[in-house]
């Protein structure tokens, strides 16, 4: 726990508080020959005897008392902004959440949302607010919040899954079939802006998930590699998106093949198959993956 | 993505330090500095990091491993007789003899903190060391085992309750592996769990819905290694596993080596030496590991090695425990000479997989 400084010098030991008088701290015996043991110091020793599983007792502790769990919510919001990565807090927190239910749900969110404000991120964080949205509701303003997110860092991993999430999961939307058109226009549009972004790439094509067929034949997806290709400019992910269509048959314009062509640091490629082609050329401009690019081309489906 | 000039640093540090390595470990060993003490309740996790470690750099034998083998076995959380079984408890290992509280004066039962992380822990060093594993007690362990398996096939880490997630379903199938017995979980339940956390990009979240990540894709790829749902070298044999998208997982693993040549735990994060470990033993799992570009994975990790002669997260960080072993996993899977190779999907060596 962090405490300030001038708090620190007045520290009274917990044997010497009268309000910890009727606990006994649990000694540690660790045996004579204990491996890795830790060397304490002395506050660690008589801190840790006193607070052993706390939150499990504290858990019994609010049962038992019936204690006002706003309150407690209130405490554990202190708690979790200098703890944000604890697993214990996030979990006491939606044990209180779910206690509380439905009503909460928008503190929560709030919540969430601060902590978001220092590390848009948070993977608890995360877990968390999707398990509020799902226990509890609140799912009016998510997509609009994903928006935000994106707008702030268009390359948030974290807030494309949620959008994902809200897309698929919202029962306000009507679920992943409606949704993919406007969703296929938002993903082209932040590749456009940052063809390098792995992201909306990936994003894209979990749009299709259960339809690659579609992702085939959907004209704007080969559209916006085009575009990408003949930009000449971080075109890496536009190439896989290539590659990924025609190993589902996709029959590529002859302006796509020129401007893949366009590309080739190779002035004469040797590649006769167009979709071996485009893996020589990963193998050159995107060298880190050069083994797995050649592979990818014993692996193409015959060209019709 | 800042680059990072590997080819830079320090010419004395361009060589993978085995001795400073198991000097530090030794270290560890013997004493713990004060900044772990936060660690209080993983006690076991870091001894498995310190001895699987030791191991790894094929140093075992500074040790004294019945030492070890007996602090283990006192850490392993039994009933005090026949009657006070309870029903739900967890009977496996405690992580530090901090959590085996002694009765109160009421003779209330808080006495059994045992946690599934603990009993990977202290099954993966009875191993390591050299420990036959049927001596163990395991029935009431399994039995007691099952019943933190729910409905939708996660587990719980503890029977008071706890996050339920993917890291305590690899825990299951580890110990399971490990004992030779699969009674203590219901496979089917748990690869339908794992199944449903691959996310649209092909990696998986810790939970169905969460974000695709390093740490939960080894979680789930070794799960499903362990319980015969994956067949062994994959992509060499061209065979196809139809309960997951493996062309989609590879290309998001494989995506995940940046271009300073570490691995990222999660697309546009920086890079860390421990997914070197996750990532890469993934695609290992996957018979994909040839893929990874070894030279410049070498170089990064290289940079994350200290003048003390062991990992931090990133390069020119202060080392810790937890990141060295993970270093050391990296250099195993890059076949580094002199180290001890590894059976990925269980998180501790061939020979101490094997056993002898």
């Amino acid at each position: 726990m962090n405490r300030g400084v001038e708090e620190e010098r007045e520290r009274i030991p917990m044997s010497q508080r009268p309000e910890w008088a009727d606990v006994r701290p649990v000694p540690q015996d660790d045996g004579p020959n204990p491996v890795v043991p830790i060397a304490y110091t002395d506050e660690f020793s008589e801190t840790m005897d006193y607070f052993r599983a706390v939150w499990q007792f504290r858990r019994l502790i609010l049962d038992a008392l019936n204690v006002d769990l706003h309150e407690e919510l209130h405490f554990v919001d202190q708690i979790t902004k200098d703890n944000s990565k604890n697993y214990q807090i996030w979990h006491h927190r939606r044990w209180v959440a779910e206690k509380l239910g439905t009503q909460i749900a928008s503190k929560e969110l709030e919540f969430t949302r601060e902590i978001f404000s220092q590390d848009a991120k948070n993977y608890h964080a995360w877990s968390h607010r999707q398990w509020v949205l799902q226990a509890l509701g609140g799912w009016e303003n998510e997509l609009a919040y994903c928006d935000e997110l994106l707008e702030d860092d268009i390359f948030n991993n974290s807030a494309w899954n949620q959008r994902y999430f809200v897309v698929t999961r919202s029962p306000l939307l009507g679920g992943l079939e409606v949704m993919r058109d406007s969703e296929v226009a938002y993903a082209i549009k932040a590749i456009l802006a940052k063809p390098e972004n792995e992201s909306p790439w990936r994003y894209l094509r979990g749009l299709y998930k259960n339809d690659v067929n579609s992702l085939v034949n959907d004209p704007r997806v080969a559209s916006v590699c085009l575009d990408v290709l003949l930009d000449k400019r971080d075109f890496v992910h536009a190439l896989n998106m290539v590659l990924d269509l025609l190993s589902h048959h996709h029959q590529p314009s002859n302006e796509l093949k020129d401007a893949v062509d366009a590309v080739s640091p190779d002035p004469k490629p040797s590649d006769s198959n167009f979709a071996e082609r485009v893996c020589s050329i990963l193998q050159l401009v995107d060298p880190i993956r050069a083994s797995y690019w050649r592979w990818r081309k014993t692996s193409i489906p015959a060209q019709d | 993505m800042e680059e990072q000039e590997y080819w830079d640093s320090d010419p004395e540090s361009l060589v993978f330090d085995r001795d400073r390595h198991i000097y530090y470990l030794l270290m560890m060993y013997q004493l713990l500095p004060s900044p772990y003490q936060g660690q209080e309740i993983n006690r076991l996790t870091l001894a498995y990091f310190v001895i699987s470690g030791l191991d790894i750099l094929r140093a075992l034998d500074r040790i004294d491993k019945e030492a070890v083998i007996n602090w283990v076995l006192s850490l392993q959380a039994h009933p005090r007789n026949d009657s006070t079984l309870e029903k739900g408890q967890f009977y496996g290992f405690h992580g530090s003899r901090s959590s085996q509280f002694q009765s109160n004066n009421n003779g209330a039962a808080i006495l059994n903190g045992s946690h599934l992380a603990s009993t990977y822990c202290a099954l993966a060093i009875l191993k390591t060391v050299g420990y036959d594993l049927s001596l163990i007690d395991s029935e009431l362990l399994l039995k007691s085992m099952k019943d933190l398996q729910q409905p939708d096939g996660c587990f719980m880490p503890i029977h008071t309750g706890g996050e339920t997630d993917l890291r305590f379903v690899f825990c299951a199938a580890a110990i399971c592996s490990m004992l030779g017995n699969w009674s203590g979980m219901d496979r089917e339940k748990a690869k339908e769990y794992i199944v449903n956390c691959q996310s649209y990009d092909g990696g998986f979240g810790l939970i169905p819905g969460s974000e695709s990540h390093g740490g939960a894709t080894y979680c789930a790829v070794a799960s499903l290694k362990l319980m015969g749902f994956i067949e062994e070298d994959l992509l060499s044999k061209k065979a196809s596993c139809h309960i997951i998208n493996v062309p989609l997982l590879l290309d998001w693993s494989l995506q995940k080596q940046a271009q300073d040549g570490g691995f990222q735990g999660r697309a546009n994060k920086p890079t860390d030496t421990c997914y070197a470990f996750w990532v890469g033993g993934v695609l290992r799992i996957l018979g994909a590991d040839t893929f990874i570009n070894e030279s410049a994975l070498r170089g990064f990790l290289l940079t994350c090695q200290s003048e003390y002669g062991v990992f931090s997260k990133f390069p020119r960080l202060l080392p810790d425990l937890y990141h060295s072993y993970y270093g050391f996993c990296a250099y195993s899977l890059l076949k580094e000479p002199g180290l001890n190779s590894l059976c990925v999907e269980l998180g501790i060596t061939d020979v101490a997989a094997v056993g002898l």
